[in-house]
């Protein structure tokens, strides 16, 4: 008996890799991003201040989405690209 | 050597039907419902009745799988469905699959949400999708294995398996299968479609990820006054994700509800705006956390009321049912649309 399997399709992803810099946790721009659900900008806030026992905070920024049942919108994700060497999401809940 | 994953086409030698389902229950395939096997020959059937259907799929998140026709069947075949069945599942997949529905979000989420699926227009007669007496429940084919066929999908196409992608902290029996069809005949406004465009001959599934129907139970009112007092009153819900005021919902009417309602007067519109004014929730029965959290994120009160939805617009109707004087209320996931698609034929 041959059948067909209900799980097969064609990846849509690429395969095309990206290299990166590495991050210096000590010194590059990190965005801190919350989900925006109730405790994730608390998780981020720990981590800040954890962080600042270690390194200079003022380039260590939150972000946050819109909606935490969307995905965050483009601009957001350019944004951070753009400006950050590194991002830190919480998934709070 | 192969994954399994890897192959469209896989050989079981001589295994049984008892045996197959074992089989794909091991390969995560399964609801938990036994499965009927989608041979080459019963998928073939099944892709003949969507031959001239040639638009691509997009990508199917979170999976991002662009599925064959013939994986698609396959669902469709393990679901139950007949071949005819086919071009409706299809339908409600290119539903989903409009980026506004949030796919992603909808099946990831820790939230209830199912995928509903209504049919409109003469292919409810034809293949008999039942859209009168227990129209949300069990006893039609057709509505019982279009849903699952959609469910199947999403579990073994999309990959929302339970417990991994699929997050859901108590999930809803509407996971299994969620598939009614519009009384049209017993509407006294427009039908839904046509409401949405759609002419009354096109065939169209509409989709929104909703919680399952919550009744609305309403025996003594007499007047239309009353049952919107009632459906109001029961469509103000501080547990529902409609208080984030951020998505659709459906009232889906029962036919003697609908002629009350007509017969004082009142239209799909007014429904509406009624609707949104009495499901108000006052916000004395929301904890402070709450109400700090909604105004956070730009849902602000309205003097002592918060709205449920948007706008009046957020509230879609239909009428669904056999007699009684029941209607249903279905909250959205909230970060959703309502997705119509005509079935190509």
């Amino acid at each position: 008996m041959r059948i067909f399997n209900p799980t097969f399709g064609l990846s849509a992803t690429s395969a095309e890799k990206v290299s990166l810099k590495p991050v210096n946790w000590q010194t590059d721009a990190i965005a801190l991003m919350s989900n925006s659900k109730p405790n994730a900008r608390e998780l981020l806030e720990g981590i800040r201040g954890k962080l600042s026992a270690h390194r200079q905070v003022e380039n260590i920024k939150f972000m946050a989405k819109n909606s935490a049942s969307q995905p965050a919108p483009k601009e957001l994700i350019q944004d951070i690209a753009k400006n950050y060497r590194a991002a830190i999401l919480a998934l709070g809940d | 050597m192969t994954d399994i994953a890897d192959k469209e086409v896989i050989d079981l030698d001589d295994m049984d039907v008892e045996a197959f389902n074992e089989f794909a229950t091991e390969q995560g395939w399964s609801d938990g419902m036994p499965l009927f096997v989608p041979t080459e020959a019963k998928v073939a059937k099944f892709v003949e009745t969507v031959r001239g259907d040639n638009r691509p799929y997009a990508p199917v998140p979170p999976r991002q799988i662009i599925p064959t026709v013939q994986a698609l069947a396959a669902n469709a075949v393990m679901a139950g469905c007949k071949a005819e069945y086919f071009p409706v599942v299809t339908a409600a997949l290119r539903g989903v699959l409009d980026p506004e529905y949030n796919l992603h979000g909808t099946l990831a989420t820790t939230h209830s949400c199912a995928p509903m699926v209504m049919v409109s227009g003469p292919i409810r007669k034809e293949l008999n999708i039942n859209c009168g007496t227990n129209c949300f429940g069990q006893g039609w084919q057709a509505n019982a294995t279009i849903g699952r066929a959609l469910g199947l999908m999403l579990l073994n196409v999309a990959g929302a398996k339970p417990g991994e992608m699929d997050r859901s902290t108590q999930g809803n029996p509407a996971k299994f299968t969620f598939c009614f069809g519009e009384n049209e005949e017993e509407n006294p406004w427009t039908p839904y479609h046509v409401q949405r465009g759609f002419a009354p001959t096109d065939s169209v599934v509409t989709v929104m990820s909703g919680e399952g129907p919550h009744n609305l139970n309403d025996h003594g009112s007499t007047t239309g006054d009353g049952l919107l007092t009632t459906f109001g009153a029961g469509m103000a819900n501080p547990g529902a994700n409609t208080v984030y005021g951020k998505g659709p919902m459906f009232v889906v009417i029962g036919p003697e509800h609908a002629a009350t309602l007509k017969r004082d007067g009142f239209t799909l519109d007014s429904i509406r705006q009624e609707l949104w004014r009495r499901s108000r929730i006052h916000l004395s029965r929301l904890s402070k956390e709450n109400l700090k959290t909604y105004e956070t994120t730009g849902h602000k009160p309205d003097g002592d009321w918060l709205t449920i939805g948007r706008s009046p617009d957020d509230i879609h109707i239909t009428v669904a049912g056999g007699p009684g004087k029941h209607s249903a209320f279905i909250p959205s996931f909230g970060g959703t649309t309502v997705s119509c698609t005509r079935i190509a034929r």
